[in-house]
């Protein structure tokens, strides 16, 4: 790690740089362009407006593809499924913007914009008169899904009261992780898989429908494990 | 609402659903709330929990234990246990199960009769006298409430009778001239006869021969000559290391 003058670094004598701001430069960190969260739109760009069914399982399970890191180094992880709107996502944006140092440290998004419609029959309605009208669009998240990635010459400790301070005000539980503490995350998670002293294991009693226990099962335990009901992470279940 | 009955098909592949299913009226599968787990469920999530595997147990250095000093009760109890044993000829270790006090008086009165005196002393004590002492064997004996019974004289054919009406006092062992005795052995020690017969009985064993002996010797020779030839043949038979037979034999025909 060089230490270097910010305005060194930057390159740029444009913007005011306070005396004695010094910067650890990491080896093998690309920071791109663009470093600040873009802007997500509230509705998406559609010809035709459409109402969809409510999918819930959108919500349900774990996050099997997007649940690894691209190019940051640091980020925000899902622990529990549910939406984001886009008043989560603008709250998201503006706080990393706002105290991140764009010339050092870059964001990027991981969740899309949303795209799910969802709809509302309006106030005081009574049932029936079919379905409502597009009121708002959402964004679903499974668990174990990344939603923001943080990277640069920066260190975690720097980035983790922000990230905390975001973790804690979107719906589902989440944390803040680097490459590192999630992979140990999930290696420990196996490893306790592994030395799991009990011979019964949820998995085995469903799989082989031991007293007929499917009938209180959905087939959504058996693929899960029984790690997750609803849109909930059960953490202690092995 | 009323439970309604679906029947669905499924590829064998994809793993088979309990062909019917109950569809009550109720909330979504996905909820924002906790939704109630049925109790089949939770009983299966409480067996199936995480067990941590044990930790190795640490190799811990057992601290030496320090030799407790007896307190001064402790020590006035052992003396009296040391002078009892010293003074007393018959100790008996008698179990007892739940003795009323009017019985225990009663005892107490018919064992004074003839001189038995009944003591009760502490277990611990009595093991860790006994484990010092030379009546080390003595210790299986004091498990439970135990009585002892000493005397200066050997009393037991006595003692056993006042026992047979106290049945819930049961007889362990005894140590009579610092001989342990178990049960089985009191009881044929008690039927033995007294010491004066059975040295008698002795002294006749012993001079019977020597009084035969001259009996036999008044008796018509011929009859004395067959009783050496059958002792003779005797002695072949036990062994050959017998040849002293056969010339006390020649010499005296």
């Amino acid at each position: 790690m060089i230490p270097l003058l910010k305005s060194a670094v930057c390159g740029l004598s444009s913007r005011a740089v306070g005396c004695g701001e010094a910067v650890f430069l990491l080896p093998g960190v690309v920071i791109p362009e663009k470093t600040k969260l873009k802007f997500m739109d509230k509705v998406p760009t559609l010809k035709k407006v459409r109402r969809e069914m409510k999918r819930l399982k959108d919500i349900v399970g774990p996050e099997q593809r997007e649940n690894g890191f691209t190019s940051g180094q640091y980020g925000i992880v899902a622990m529990g499924g549910g939406y984001l709107h886009w008043g989560h996502m603008e709250m998201m944006r503006l706080t990393i913007n706002r105290r991140i140092d764009p010339r050092i440290t870059y964001a990027l998004w991981r969740i899309n914009a949303p795209y799910k419609p969802i709809t509302s029959k309006g106030l005081g309605k009574r049932m029936g008169g079919g379905k409502g009208a597009v009121d708002h669009y959402v964004t679903p998240v499974r668990c174990g899904r990344l939603l923001v990635e943080l990277g640069g010459h920066c260190e975690l400790g720097e980035v983790k009261g922000l990230l905390t301070e975001v973790a804690k005000k979107l719906p589902f539980p989440a944390k803040v992780v680097s490459r590192e503490s999630l992979a140990e995350m999930q290696q420990a998670a196996a490893a306790r898989e592994m030395n799991n002293q009990n011979p019964w294991t949820f998995s085995r009693i469903a799989t082989a429908n031991m007293l007929g226990i499917r009938k209180v099962l959905s087939p959504v335990d058996l693929r899960h494990h029984g790690r997750y009901t609803g849109k909930f992470h059960l953490p202690e279940r092995v | 609402m009323a439970a309604t009955l679906c029947f669905t098909f499924l590829p064998k592949q994809a793993g088979w659903l309990p062909l019917r299913q109950c569809v009550r009226y109720g909330s979504k599968a996905v909820t924002r709330h906790r939704k109630p787990v049925h109790f089949l469920k939770q009983k299966l999530l409480a067996i199936t929990e995480y067990i941590p595997p044990k930790p190795e147990e640490c190799f811990r250095v057992s601290r030496t234990r320090e030799t407790k000093q007896d307190s001064r009760m402790t020590a006035f109890i052992k003396r009296e246990v040391q002078a009892t044993f010293q003074q007393s000829k018959m100790i008996v270790v008698v179990q007892n199960n739940a003795t009323t006090t009017e019985d225990m008086l009663q005892l107490r009165h018919r064992l004074h009769k003839h001189d038995v005196s009944v003591k009760f002393f502490p277990n611990q004590v009595m093991r860790d006298f006994l484990s010092d002492s030379m009546h080390k064997n003595m210790k299986p004996l004091f498990i439970g409430s135990t009585v002892l019974f000493v005397s200066k004289e050997p009393k037991l054919k006595e003692v056993l009778q006042i026992l047979k009406s106290f049945p819930q006092l049961v007889l362990v062992g005894a140590c009579v001239d610092d001989t342990l005795m178990s049960r089985q052995g009191i009881v044929s020690y008690s039927k033995l006869p007294p010491l004066a017969t059975v040295q008698g009985q002795v002294l006749g064993g012993l001079s019977l021969l020597s009084s035969q002996t001259s009996s036999m010797l008044h008796r018509h020779p011929a009859h004395l000559s067959a009783l050496l030839q059958q002792y003779l043949k005797q002695q072949v038979i036990d062994g050959p290391s017998q040849e002293t037979g056969p010339e006390a034999q020649d010499s005296v025909a």
